[in-house]
């Protein structure tokens, strides 16, 4: 089942286009990275997404309706939104805050409510005003998964989160994924959307420029081997890049190198390493692989 | 209990309401207060008779102080509470309309389940609600002072006629300013439009009195419609309600058809 379609879509402002005849679908259950550079159109496509903005062509569509701004309400009533620069009302308190979403979606939330108070800790009974930048981002991220929708959007969501609360989100991205919510987030950290996503888009000045399963784009980007072996002759394999040697402490000699090449043949390699004492082979983060696109797509 | 983007903004505005229900309760105290002083057998018919034509409007009609009704009618209703409920007016419609928009909160209400169309009404009826509280302040401020002031009494029906309209002209005042924001977005469209309406109701109004080829334009000030005196004397004029609120529910409908469209910042 399609979840989000979005066809051909163009936004301009005055004569920027901030989005170009972008096209992609979401499946349900999905989990998608959409990632790119400051004023790649990220947003003004997640703007659109929400029916805050109307594209000036093509259309956009969730749960099979076309989103337009006076008609998006009907979409929220199944969606989550949370965004790194949210603004949450100030005068209220978290408490307040939370007890009037409830009211908007309706439904019984309290034990969702529970199990996301539990996880995030946040601040209930201070004004959101007072509150600071990480506090008020768990309060979104709450706010956005406590009527239990089929699809959450976010947009820079952990930015603003310490590293615990950041592993926090992501179990339960992990957990919402494994139950069959849909979720789409924007990201500039690319080591979160390579743990939790199952498919990236890549958007450059305002185009779709790459639409890859993240599994994929990991293979794609290589692997980095560590060996460590007793025999000091041990070679890098044919098609290595970047080898590196040096000594470890006990004697053991290191190869180091970068790996593009088939599994298969380092399988082999590996197989055939001497007095073989430690092996580590770690897949390259997606950074270094959007940098790669990045510079192609610049290039080209 | 929030339960509502209503509900939600009168708690918002809380003490918003608290502060200009108290102004206002003050200002007609202190008018109410005056009464004595302001008589004509007070010596400020003679001093008031000498002034230039021009601030005569700024005064009100002399005959109107002989008797407290009039004299409340002229001097708290005509010439001071416009002014002053149209600064409240804008200063509130700018907050419930722009203010949201720039701080970016109206983007958090609008990614829930609320449609704009609630929204626009929403928020429009808790401006008209505030207002509401607002009058109620100042009907009081009048009573609470009145029973120590020699000769202070006024009709029910004139007092109530009087609050009505001064509500009515409230609403349009901060209809219009609050449409404006709503359709545009923008703090600064807003408030040009609600100062050119309400302070240029007013001076028109003022100034009409004095200079001769304004009077031809006085039709196109708001305050026109609330002849606060003449309300008192007959009653509330039909022709005025319907003007009023036929100017708020242009200006509503204009806007609510651009705002339930527009691209939201």
């Amino acid at each position: 089942m399609t979840v989000i379609r979005i066809q051909e879509v163009t936004k301009q402002f005055g004569d920027v286009a901030a989005v170009s005849d972008a096209s992609f679908e979401v499946m349900k259950g999905e989990v998608i990275g959409f990632v790119g550079a400051n004023g790649a159109g990220k947003s003004t496509t997640i703007n659109m997404l929400l029916g805050f903005i109307a594209p000036s062509h093509g259309t956009v569509r969730v749960f099979g309706e076309t989103v337009t701004p006076h008609v998006a309400h009907r979409q929220h009533a199944r969606m989550g939104f949370a965004a790194g620069d949210m603004e949450l009302p100030g005068n209220l308190t978290s408490k307040q805050y939370l007890q009037f979403l409830t009211h908007q979606y309706g439904g019984d939330t309290a034990k969702r409510l529970a199990e996301l108070t539990e996880r995030f800790q946040p601040v209930l009974h201070k004004k959101i005003a007072t509150l600071s930048r990480g506090n008020k981002q768990k309060i979104a991220l709450i706010a956005a998964f406590l009527p239990s929708p089929e699809l959450v959007i976010l947009d820079e969501p952990t930015s603003g989160l310490d590293p615990i609360m950041q592993e926090k989100f992501l179990e339960l991205i992990r957990g919402e994924a494994a139950a069959g919510t849909t979720i789409f987030m924007s990201s500039h950290y690319l080591g979160e959307v390579a743990d939790v996503c199952s498919r990236v888009i890549l958007m450059r000045d305002g185009r779709i420029v790459s639409d890859t399963p993240a599994a994929e784009l990991l293979r794609a980007s290589g692997k980095h081997v560590r060996v460590i072996s007793g025999y000091g002759r041990t070679a890098a394999p044919k098609g290595a890049e970047a080898i590196a040697k040096s000594k470890t402490e006990d004697g053991g000699y290191v190869v180091e190198f970068d790996w593009r090449g088939e599994p298969a043949q380092l399988q082999q390699w590996l197989a055939a390493v001497k007095q073989l004492r430690d092996i580590e082979v770690t897949e390259f983060n997606l950074e270094a692989a959007f940098r790669g696109m990045y510079d192609e797509e610049s290039a080209a | 209990m929030m339960r509502s983007v209503l509900t939600k903004t009168l708690y918002d505005k809380r003490l918003f309401i608290l502060g200009w229900t108290l102004g206002l309760m003050a200002i007609a105290m202190l008018m109410t207060s005056f009464f004595p002083a302001m008589r004509p057998e007070g010596g400020i018919d003679a001093l008031l008779a000498n002034l230039p034509a021009a601030f005569q409007g700024l005064i009100g009609d002399l005959a109107a102080l002989d008797e407290f009704d009039t004299y409340i009618a002229s001097q708290l209703f005509d010439i001071r509470v416009p002014l002053i409920g149209g600064i409240m007016a804008i200063i509130l419609a700018l907050g419930l309309s722009t203010r949201e928009e720039e701080d970016g909160e109206l983007r958090t209400l609008l990614s829930l389940p609320i449609s704009r169309t609630k929204l626009f009404i929403e928020k429009w009826l808790a401006m008209v609600l505030i207002m509401g509280i607002s009058v109620v302040g100042l009907i009081a401020g009048v009573y609470l002072i009145m029973p120590f002031i020699d000769d202070a009494a006024i009709a029910g029906e004139a007092m109530l006629q009087l609050a009505l309209m001064t509500w009515l002209v409230m609403i349009s005042y901060s209809s219009v300013t609050y449409a404006a924001g709503m359709a545009s977005g923008r703090r600064a469209v807003a408030s040009a439009v609600g100062i050119t309406v309400i302070i240029g109701s007013f001076l028109l109004s003022t100034f009409a009195v004095a200079v001769e080829w304004l009077s031809d334009y006085e039709f196109l000030s708001l305050l026109q419609y609330f002849p606060a005196v003449d309300i008192v004397y007959d009653g509330v004029m039909l022709r005025d309600v319907v003007v009023l609120s036929l100017v708020t529910l242009i200006a509503l409908v204009a806007a609510w058809l651009v705002f339930r469209r527009r691209d939201i910042a």
